[in-house]
């Protein structure tokens, strides 16, 4: 056994077993019955029943606590008696130093408290007061002692006495007598009700009086303590009076000093501690203002009772106390003072100059003062109003003056005659001055071509109060006398019928929006339509924007239901058109002031704000088509560089990198750009190319399409524009839409072989329906998502994989995922099979479109290719494919032919449904289609152009 | 106004070394160096004026496309087709830190006044700033907003300004938290900011360059007359703001005058496409690199 456990090492405690602990306790239980009685009690320990020792904690005994672990004591267990603390409630002790010291310590503090030497205490104070604490030691001992000692007076002598002998008392027998009388300590004598002390006061006045025509003359160089008994009386200090109080040498008797809190500073703020002269100088001023009735009291009593007067004795002991007292009460009675003292300080309070300064001679600070403007002497009080822009108050018309035989100063004569017109007369004036030297302009001031200058101002000012007044209401207008049909028209509102010159006449639904828009022409007010194409063509260099721009204006001034086809190009992104709609309003705000258009301008404001939401307008997807094709060209024209503004938020440690301010710093994060949105609809477009090229080979593939008559098909290519305006809502998929429909691909798979597809799909439909209606929240496609959830048409899946950044590829996925889903839903139990198989080939895709995002521009574009690298070769592409179908092999390779199958017949499903609905759908989705379609299209060329520049660069 | 006679039109010397084409050659601020790099995955170091080849830092596992150095000459900043930014020790030739983060290639990369800040442009569309102070080396900021590949970007005191192939020259400006996009209508390729800092000198792909007023996003002035049509190839204003400098695809380098947009002069420096050129920044003297493995001073 040994040798085994030697080879063992154990760690921790042992579990013990049941049987060993039952042992101990036995044991236990026998030895306390066996030696617990032999043992002393102090030997013995302490076990529970158990058998263990209780650790009672270090500080608390150990392994014993209490006596021996027992609640007793040396002297054996009393059990503690009750005792109220009641009663000893109001034994409260005042603590102090001294409760806290030990002996040594007490007599090492009395040592050092301060006093007077003995040989230096000419007064005897120190020894006074050792002599008094001693006796109240002694009188501690025995009161009769005391008293008996307390008859002695210390001695003022210094020199060694006999203590024990001699023991100088603490109090003059006055005190004494006093006390024995019934006076105590700090009060004052006679004190007992204030109606005596008033009396003692008042006699004690008497006194003075008396006193002092008596004592004044004859003792008249003890001034200072009568005088301060006189300021007493006058202030009415508390302290008494009495002569007696004086004579108490050791014991003063605190003097209260009334001294009226008068400042505004905080209590027992003194702002002159560092500075007394400044309190010198503070007092004086506040004397000064309010001591003056005092003062002329003071001087009357001065003169009244003598310039000075004493009173009581000038006893040599009480001296020091006078002048102890004497600081005391300086320090508020400066206001009265003997007329003597007084004198320089009033001098110098005048001049209010601190004292040891000087007053300057001449200061530094002068008031400076500044004059008002001197008013011209030619001046007159009457305002001269910029030059006003009407000239009706000009009575006489110039008589007709033929033109000065200088060309180019009939030139500028005109130039400058229309330039006052317009601007007024102040612009006259101005130029007058400027130019008075210059001799061309000698026509301003009345030279040569004056008169043809007054003329052709007066006609300008005619012409153009006769557009404003046109223009401003125009059944008043003045020009009333040269109507002809085409003004008539203009102010009736009227409208010729048809202009042959709109693009939107050609268009295939035309027929459709011109009737109305025809119609509600000739109900709005037009303003001259016919006259701009003349006049303004500020973009004649581009006749595409030039034709945006006569649309612009046409709209603009006759108003009506608009067509968003008319707000421009379709292939300009959002901000695009807005831009140019911006250029159109400044140009033709210019041709207005050309013209002296007052056009209202409130009107155009709120196209403006109309414009701005461009794409609620109302759109018929048919006339877009058309369109393409003039905008294909129209996208190289120069409408750049346009400028954008946005919100960019720089991070906080960039700014500081940078050495800036972050200026957002502590606000809230900016809400996101909506950009992203439009970026993610890059893919839309194309989306559409390949749909609409699927639906022709769809109609050249299954004979059912064929019953379709081609009004069919263009109502049909109107419905699938529809269709990217339901996918923007799942542009910004979070990642568990994402996850939702891709995170069981396996199981879909497998699930794909057997028959009961339809519970996975349709929980799929579910979740990614409450994802989509959660992001939607809010959005005004909500409602509209929830309807068409369902009914998104089935969309190609090798549409999708469009050479892109990831984050377009991601959509693009997901977009047709969620479709298929929802198609496969559609036609349950049409075959199952479709479904995995998109899913396969959609990874495929997606393996091709990341291998191509890796390796991106090495790769040539091959035939092997998916058919989206078809997207690089430019504008082209799409006629292309167009022309060329689908590269069959290539698309047999990758779908089987029952999914395509099963896929044409979804499409036409989807035709039949759609046909039904399309209008309704198309009101709603023209906006976003607009949106991604313009956007799209943009985006397309310029990756195209990245795409190509990709290929070539850093070969 | 525009004394031809001043621009660089003789060859001062040929720094050659690299195998393959030069992608970039920049002088340093001062002007006494010059940096260069290329398909050959190396940057190089040199002195222009003398032609003597000082350095060469190799790292980069593919490609250098961008190459910028610090106001002090004390640390470089490259980028290229390995997708990360090296911030390099310039006496040691080692590298202090890689930032990696871009998605895809780097196309340009600069450093800011104080050399804390890196800006790389990248083909992943986005900009990203990197903390050269801090030990991180994720980015401090990511601007996405672009559509496109970030060809090239410009850091002023207070601004970032990167032209991309959308065709905008955005201007992010950092003390008011504002973005401005100039939209040209064309695929950027280089910007580059005039020496008084008021204009933007933009390569478009249209063989284009395009002068843009900065305050107002006006479109000044377009110098046309060279090819420029697949290429990154960098422009640049001379130093006294007078003149236009760019390199053509077919080996010419061209000047023209910066006001009325007339080629003053015109050469064939290199037998292929000039990628690059740099502008003395005192002196008249010009550094072009060209696709053909030379680098060469004109002066």
């Amino acid at each position: 056994m040994n040798t085994e456990e030697d080879d063992f090492v154990f760690y921790g405690t042992p579990i013990e077993r049941e049987e060993d602990l039952t042992s101990r306790k036995k044991k236990a239980v026998a030895e306390a019955s066996g030696h617990l009685r032999t043992l002393p009690s102090w030997k013995q320990e302490v076990r529970d029943e158990e058998g263990r020792r209780r650790f009672h904690g270090a500080f608390t005994g150990g392994f014993s606590a209490g006596y021996y672990n027992t609640a007793g004591s040396k002297e054996g267990w009393t059990p503690q008696t009750f005792t109220s603390s009641r009663k000893n409630r109001a034994e409260f002790k005042q603590q102090s130093m001294l409760n806290f010291l030990d002996e040594d310590e007490k007599e090492e503090l009395e040592g050092r408290s301060l006093g007077t030497a003995s040989q230096f205490d000419t007064f005897g104070f120190t020894a006074a007061e050792i002599a008094r604490k001693q006796a109240e030691k002694e009188q501690q001992k025995s009161v009769k002692f005391s008293f008996w000692i307390a008859n002695y007076r210390p001695s003022a002598v210094p020199g060694p006495a006999p203590d024990e002998i001699v023991l100088p008392a603490t109090e003059s027998i006055g005190v004494k007598l006093l006390l024995k009388m019934g006076w105590r300590h700090g009060h004052s004598i006679k004190d007992s009700h204030v109606n005596s002390l008033y009396k003692a006061r008042r006699e004690a006045r008497k006194a003075f009086l008396a006193f002092s025509s008596d004592d004044a003359k004859s003792q008249p160089e003890d001034s200072e303590p009568g005088e301060e008994d006189h300021k007493r009386i006058l202030d009415q200090p508390v302290v008494d009076d009495f002569p007696s109080s004086q004579s108490t040498p050791v014991r003063i008797s605190p003097v209260y000093i009334l001294n009226p809190k008068e400042d505004t500073h905080g209590l027992g703020y003194d702002p002159y501690k560092h500075a007394p002269e400044f309190r010198e100088k503070k007092r004086t001023r506040v004397s000064g203002k309010q001591g003056h009735g005092n003062k002329q009291a003071l001087s009357i009593k001065d003169s009244l009772f003598g310039l000075k007067f004493t009173f009581g004795p000038s006893a040599g002991r009480a001296a020091p106390v006078y002048e102890i007292e004497d600081t005391y009460i300086q320090e508020d009675e400066e206001p009265i003072r003997s007329t003597t003292e007084n004198m320089p300080k009033l001098v110098w309070k005048e001049q209010g100059v601190l004292s040891g300064f000087k007053v300057a001679l001449n200061s530094d600070y002068q008031l400076e003062r500044f004059d008002p403007p001197v008013i011209p002497k030619d001046f007159l009080p009457h305002h001269k109003f910029p030059g006003p822009l009407e000239f009706d108050n000009k009575p006489d018309t110039p008589p007709e003056v033929p033109p000065p035989d200088d060309e180019n100063l009939k030139v500028l004569i005109e130039g400058v005659a229309t330039l006052v017109a317009r601007c007024g007369k102040l612009f006259e004036d101005l130029s007058r001055e400027k130019n008075q030297s210059n001799p061309l302009f000698s026509f301003l001031t009345g030279g040569n071509g004056h008169e043809y200058y007054s003329r052709k101002l007066w006609e300008e000012q005619q012409k153009r109060n006769g557009q404003k007044k046109i223009a401003l209401d125009g059944k008043f207008s003045s020009s009333v006398d040269k109507m002809t049909v085409e003004s008539r028209g203009k102010i009736l509102g009227e409208m010729p019928l048809e202009r042959s010159s709109r693009d939107l006449s050609s268009s295939i639904a035309s027929v459709n929006v011109n009737l109305p828009f025809n119609l509600s022409d000739t109900f709005t007010k037009p303003e001259s339509s016919s006259e701009f194409p003349e006049v303004a063509k500020p973009f004649q260099d581009d006749p595409g924007k030039q034709a945006r721009f006569e649309q612009f204006l046409k709209e603009k001034y006759q108003g009506g239901i608009r067509s968003t086809v008319s707000s421009g190009a379709s292939n300009m992104s959002e901000a695009a058109r807005a831009r140019e709609r911006l250029d159109f309003e400044a140009a033709a705000e210019v041709i207005e002031k050309g013209k002296f258009n007052k056009e209202n301008k409130l009107h155009s404001q709120q196209l403006m704000g109309f414009s701005a939401s461009g794409g609620m307008q109302l759109t018929f997807g048919g006339l877009q088509q058309v369109k393409d094709t003039l905008d294909e060209d129209l996208a190289t024209k120069k409408i750049y560089p346009r400028r954008e503004e946005f919100q960019w938020r720089p991070s906080a440690i960039l700014c500081k990198r940078f050495d800036l301010i972050d200026p957002y710093m502590g606000k809230p994060p900016p809400p996101p750009r909506m950009r992203s949105k439009m970026d993610s609809l890059i893919v839309r477009s194309d989306l559409k190319a390949m749909k609409m090229e699927e639906a022709f080979s769809a109609d050249r593939n299954q004979p059912l399409a064929l019953q379709f008559s081609t009004q069919e098909v263009s109502k049909d290519v109107v419905d699938r524009e529809t269709e990217p305006g339901i996918q923007v809502e799942n542009v910004e998929r979070p990642v568990d839409l994402y996850k939702a429909i891709f995170s069981d691909d396996s199981d879909d798979e497998i699930e794909a072989s057997n028959l009961n597809t339809k519970e996975d799909p349709e929980k799929k439909v579910e979740v990614v329906h409450s994802t989509l209606n959660r992001l939607m929240a809010g959005d005004f496609l909500e409602s509209l998502g929830k309807e068409l959830g369902l009914e998104v048409p089935p969309n190609p899946p090798y549409s999708t994989n469009i050479a892109g950044s990831s984050r377009q590829k991601e959509s693009a996925i997901a977009n047709p995922d969620n479709v298929n889903i929802l198609s496969v839903e559609e036609n349950s139990f049409s075959i199952p099979i479709a479904h995995g198989v998109s899913r396969k080939e959609r990874a495929a895709n997606d393996e091709k479109t990341a291998k191509k995002g890796e390796s991106g521009k090495d790769e040539q574009p091959g035939p092997s290719k998916d058919k989206s690298d078809k997207v690089h070769s430019g504008k082209i592409a799409r006629e292309d494919r167009k022309k060329a179908k689908l590269p069959p092999g290539l698309h047999r390779k990758r779908t089987s032919t029952s999914s395509e199958d099963e896929r044409n017949r979804k499409r036409s499903r989807r035709h039949r449904y759609s046909s039904s609905d399309s209008y309704s759908d198309s009101s709603n989705d023209h906006r976003d289609r607009h949106h991604s379609r313009s956007k799209g299209r943009k985006k397309r060329s310029s990756r195209e152009k990245a795409s190509s520049k990709k290929h070539h660069k850093h070969r | 106004m525009s004394d031809v006679s001043e621009l660089p039109s003789k060859e001062a010397n040929v720094l050659k070394g690299h195998e393959g084409g030069v992608l970039a050659a920049r002088f340093n601020s001062d002007g006494n160096y010059c940096l260069s790099c290329g398909k050959d995955r190396t940057i190089r170091l040199w002195n222009p004026h003398r032609g003597i080849h000082i350095k060469t830092y190799k790292s980069h596992g593919r490609e250098v496309r961008d190459v910028h150095v610090t106001q002090d000459n004390s640390k470089l900043v490259s980028c290229g087709g390995d997708r990360q930014v090296f911030y390099w020790d310039v006496a040691t030739g080692r590298v202090i830190r890689k930032f990696r983060g871009h998605g895809s290639e780097v196309n340009a990369v600069k450093f800011n006044e104080y050399a804390s800040v890196v800006v790389s442009a990248g083909y992943d569309q986005s900009l990203r700033a990197w903390d050269c102070r801090s030990h991180s080396t994720e980015p401090i900021q990511i601007i996405d907003t672009f559509s496109d590949s970030v060809m090239s970007v410009c850091l002023t005191k207070t601004e970032i300004i990167a032209g991309s192939v959308d065709g905008t020259v955005r201007t992010f400006d950092i003390r008011i938290g504002r973005e401005i996009s100039d939209n040209l209508g064309q695929p950027v390729n280089c910007i580059s900011m005039s020496n008084d800092g008021n204009c933007i000198l933009a390569s478009c792909l249209d063989s284009t360059l395009r002068l843009l007023d900065r305050s107002t996003g006006e479109l000044l002035q377009e110098y046309k007359g060279h090819i420029c049509k697949s290429f990154k190839l960098d422009c640049c204003l001379t130093n006294t703001d007078a003149h236009v400098a760019g390199g053509s695809e077919d080996g010419y380098i061209y000047f023209w005058d910066l006001v009325d947009a007339s080629v003053l002069s015109r050469f064939r420096a290199h037998s292929s496409v000039v990628t690059s050129v740099s502008y003395h920044p005192t002196d008249n003297c010009m550094v072009s690199a060209s696709v053909d493995g030379t680098i060469k001073i004109q002066t």
